[in-house]
C-alpha cells in the first residue's frame, strides 16, 4: 500500500497491484551517479526485461527501449576518442620515459651540458658562452682592429643610460666591438647590451650567438626593461639600413628611424651618449646583397664580402660624444610629441654624423693602418 | 535532462553563497590540472561542493565527500541547457576543458573547444556565477618575429596561423574575454599558463621532450620557459581563491636556450634547416609518424615567453620550482644526483 504524498518510485515494480503502474519515463542511464557504462547493462529495458504497461492499463506512457540518443552519441563519441587514442602512435608515458641506458644518457647529458651554462639571464645571455669567446672577441678588439677609444669617461659609472651609435659593415662585428670596449676600457667595467634589429636577430647563427654574447631584440619593452634595472643600453637607429648600405656608401648615416630611442630616453629618463665607430665598413665592405637567395631560403638578408664571414684587418676607431640628457631639458613634454622626438633625433643623427667625420679626417687616407 | 534537473534542484536554491562555503564547477575534469584542482578543493574547508564536468569520470580517489561527477560531453549541441541546470548555485565556473595535445580530428577539437567553451558560456550568460575562470596558455601570444622578450598580459594574442590546436585556445580566450565585457556581474579571470612540464603530466610539450631525438632549426635557439605541474595545480587553486579578473601569465621562473634544454634533458638535439624541417613535419603530420605539427616548429625558432610578473604582484603566486629544477623533476632526477647544477645556480 501506498502512502498518497510518496511519489511513486520509477524503480520498484512490485508485484503489488494497487502500486501505480504508470510509471515516469526512465531516467537516461548514466545520470544517477552510476557510470554510463553500467547504466545501459543494468537497463532492464535493454535486456528485453519485462514491459512496465500491464493488461488492462489504458494509455500507457511507453518508455523508450534505447537510451537518451544525445547520450548514445556521447558514449560513441567517447568510444571513437578511445579508438583513435589506441591508433595514434604514441607509446605511453611509461614505455617512452623508461631509460634502458641511463648510465649511458647520464654521460651523454653531462657532456652536452659542459659547454654551456645552465642557468642564463632573463634576456639570453649564456655566461659559459659569453667567457669562452671572450679570448677571441678580445684577439680582434686588440690586435687584428687594434681599437682606439676616445672619450669613455662619458659613460656614467653607474646608473641606466642609451649609448647611440653607428651601424656599419655588412655583419654585426660593431656590436660586438662596441661591447668589448666599454667592457675593457670603462673604469666600472660596465657590461654593455647592445639592441639587434631583427634581421639580424632572426639571421640563423648571428642572432643565437648574439643574443647568448648579451645582445638582445630590438624592442621598446626589451629596452625598458634593461633599463629599468639600470642597465647600459646600445642601440643602432640605422638599423638594417645601416648594415645593408653598399660600400660606397660608406659612414653616411641612414635615416633614424622613427626616432625610438628619443621616445626611449623621455620615457625612462636616460642620458643619451653618441658614439661614431669607424673602421668597421672597410672590415666588412658589403658589395653586393643576394635577395633572390636569401628570398630562396627564407632569410632576411644575405650580403656579400669579399671574405666572407672572416673580417679585413681594419684600424677601429671609437669616439664617445658628451651625454645629452634629454628628460631634464624636456622635462615635461611628451614622448608621443612627434615633432620634438623628430627633432631629437636629428639633433643626434647631425652630432654623430660630425664625430664620424671629424674620425675619418684625422684617420686620413688608409683604413688599414 | 531530466536526471540532471533532478540532481542539481536537490542542492541548488537554499544555499546561500558566502565566502565559506562555496561552489565549484569544473570543466574538463579529467585533465590533469582539473583533478589536481578537485583534490585541493576537497581538502579545502572553504570549498562545500564540487562539480566535476567531464565526458568521463575524473580519476579521483573514491573517499571524495564534495565531489560529484556530472558526465557532460561539451561536443552534443544541447548541452547548453543541461549545463545551465547544473550550474544553478554555481559560484565559481572553471572551464578547464581543453586539449592537451594536437589531434587529427580537427573538428572534433574545434567543437570541444571553440563551440565547447560557447555553449559553457552561454550556461554562464543564463546563472550569472559570481566568478568565472578559464585555463588558457602562453600559446596563444604565438611565437612571432615580433615578440618581445616577455610578453605582458596587455600583448596582441597573435595566435599560430594553420595550427588548429592553438588557434580553438585562442577563439576561446577571445570569447571569454567579450563575455566578460557583456557580463560585468561575473568576475572573469583568464589563466594563461606557460607550458607544463612535470613527472605526472601528458600533454604535447612532455611527449615533445620525451623521444631521444628532437629536432632543431639549424641556427635558431630560442628561449623556453616552462612551469612545473605542481606549481600550475598551486597557482589555479590560488586564483580560484582570490576574487580576480581579467588575464593573468602563470610562468615558472628562468628560462633557458632551447638547445641548453634539450641538453638537459639528454636528448639529442637533430639539426635541421627550417625550411626543409616544415614540409618534413608536414609529412610527418600526415602519416600520423609524429605527434608535433608542422606549426609549431615556430615555437623552435621564435620567443613566446610571458612575464608572469602580473600574477606574482596581485595572485601573490611565486613559482616554487626554477626551470632547472622542473626539467629535471621532468626527466627523474634529483638535485642530489647534479651537484653541477646546483652550484652554478648557487
Amino acid at each position: 500500500m501506498m502512502k498518497s504524498g510518496d511519489p511513486p518510485d520509477p524503480r520498484d515494480l512490485g508485484d503489488d497491484d494497487e502500486l501505480d503502474p504508470v510509471p515516469d519515463a526512465l531516467d537516461p542511464p548514466g545520470w544517477n551517479g552510476e557510470s554510463p557504462h553500467d547504466a545501459i547493462f543494468n537497463d532492464p529495458a535493454l535486456w528485453g526485461g519485462e514491459a512496465v504497461v500491464r493488461d488492462g492499463d489504458y494509455a500507457p506512457h511507453v518508455p523508450s527501449r534505447f537510451p537518451d540518443p544525445f547520450t548514445v552519441a556521447g558514449e560513441v563519441r567517447e568510444l571513437e576518442r578511445r579508438v583513435r587514442n589506441l591508433l595514434t602512435p604514441v607509446f605511453p608515458l611509461e614505455v617512452r620515459r623508461a631509460q634502458p641506458l641511463r648510465s649511458v644518457w647520464k654521460r651523454y647529458r653531462s657532456f652536452a651540458m659542459q659547454r654551456r651554462s645552465s642557468v642564463v639571464d632573463e634576456m639570453g645571455r649564456d655566461p659559459a658562452i659569453a667567457s669562452r669567446y671572450q679570448p677571441l672577441l678580445d684577439f680582434l678588439y686588440r690586435r687584428y682592429f687594434r681599437t682606439e677609444v676616445e672619450g669613455v669617461e662619458n659613460i656614467p659609472r653607474a646608473g641606466r643610460a642609451i649609448l647611440v651609435a653607428n651601424h656599419s659593415g655588412a655583419l654585426p662585428y660593431d656590436a660586438l666591438m662596441l661591447m668589448r670596449a666599454v667592457e675593457r676600457e670603462h673604469p666600472a667595467r660596465r657590461r654593455l647590451r647592445p639592441l639587434i634589429e631583427d634581421d639580424v636577430f632572426h639571421f640563423p647563427y648571428v642572432g643565437t650567438f648574439l643574443n647568448r654574447m648579451g645582445a638582445v631584440r630590438a624592442h621598446p619593452q626589451n629596452a625598458e626593461r634593461l633599463l629599468a634595472d639600470e642597465e647600459l643600453v646600445a642601440v643602432f637607429p640605422e638599423g638594417i639600413q645601416g648594415i645593408g648600405k653598399h660600400y660606397r656608401d660608406r659612414y653616411r648615416l641612414q635615416r633614424f628611424g622613427r626616432g625610438g630611442f628619443v621616445k626611449l630616453a623621455l620615457r625612462t629618463g636616460s642620458p643619451i651618449i653618441p658614439v661614431a665607430i669607424v673602421g668597421a665598413e672597410e672590415a666588412t665592405p658589403m658589395v653586393a646583397r643576394m635577395t633572390w637567395l636569401a628570398r630562396a631560403v627564407g632569410l632576411p638578408h644575405l650580403p656579400v664580402t669579399p671574405t666572407g664571414l672572416i673580417p679585413l684587418p681594419s684600424k677601429w676607431r671609437i669616439r664617445f660624444g658628451e651625454p645629452l640628457d634629454l628628460a631634464r631639458e624636456h622635462r615635461g613634454e611628451g614622448s608621443e610629441d612627434r615633432l620634438l622626438v623628430a627633432r631629437l633625433a636629428e639633433t643626434v643623427r647631425t652630432q654623430i654624423q660630425g664625430i664620424i667625420n671629424d674620425l675619418l679626417t684625422a684617420r686620413g687616407s688608409s683604413a688599414f693602418r | 535532462m531530466h536526471g540532471a534537473q533532478d540532481e542539481s534542484g536537490i542542492f541548488s536554491g537554499s544555499h546561500a553563497i558566502g565566502p565559506t562555503d562555496r561552489v565549484v564547477a569544473v570543466t574538463g575534469a579529467c585533465t590533469y590540472l582539473g583533478t589536481e584542482l578537485i583534490k585541493l578543493l576537497e581538502a579545502d574547508p572553504r570549498y562545500l561542493r564540487v562539480l566535476a564536468l567531464d565526458i568521463r569520470r575524473p580519476d579521483l580517489p573514491s573517499d571524495l565527500v564534495k565531489t560529484e561527477h556530472h558526465p557532460i560531453d561539451l561536443t552534443v549541441p544541447t548541452v547548453g541547457t543541461q549545463l545551465a541546470a547544473l550550474l544553478r548555485g554555481v559560484d565559481t565556473v572553471i572551464h578547464g576543458a581543453f586539449l592537451s595535445f594536437p589531434t587529427h580530428a580537427a573538428s572534433w577539437a574545434h567543437e570541444l573547444e571553440d563551440v565547447g567553451t560557447m555553449h559553457v558560456l552561454d550556461a554562464c550568460a543564463q546563472v550569472a556565477p559570481a566568478r568565472f575562470l578559464l585555463i588558457s596558455t602562453t600559446l596563444v601570444y604565438g611565437p612571432s618575429r615580433e615578440n618581445p622578450n616577455w610578453l605582458p598580459e596587455t600583448a596582441p594574442l597573435r595566435g599560430l596561423s594553420g595550427s588548429r590546436f592553438v588557434s580553438d585556445k585562442l577563439r576561446a580566450d577571445l570569447q571569454v574575454q567579450a563575455h566578460a565585457e557583456a557580463h560585468p556581474e561575473t568576475r572573469v579571470g583568464i589563466l594563461r599558463f606557460a607550458p607544463i612540464l612535470g613527472p605526472s603530466i601528458d600533454n604535447y610539450a612532455t611527449r615533445f621532450f620525451s623521444r631521444a631525438l628532437a629536432p632543431r632549426l639549424v641556427g635558431h635557439d630560442p628561449l623556453l620557459q616552462f612551469i612545473h605541474e605542481q606549481d600550475a595545480a598551486r597557482a589555479l587553486k590560488r586564483a580560484v581563491d582570490r576574487d580576480i579578473a581579467g588575464p593573468f601569465n602563470l610562468v615558472g621562473s628562468g628560462v633557458l636556450p632551447y638547445s641548453t634544454v634539450l641538453a638537459m634533458m639528454g636528448r639529442v638535439p637533430m639539426p635541421i634547416p627550417h625550411f626543409v624541417a616544415r614540409r618534413l613535419y608536414k609529412a610527418l603530420w600526415a602519416t600520423q609518424v609524429s605527434s608535433t605539427p608542422p606549426t609549431f616548429l615556430d615555437f623552435l625558432r621564435y620567443l613566446c615567453i610571458a612575464d608572469g610578473s602580473r600574477a606574482e604582484r596581485e595572485l601573490g603566486f611565486r613559482p616554487q620550482f626554477d626551470i632547472q629544477r622542473t626539467i629535471q623533476d621532468f626527466v627523474g632526477l634529483t638535485a642530489d644526483d647534479e651537484p653541477d647544477i646546483a652550484r652554478a645556480q648557487g
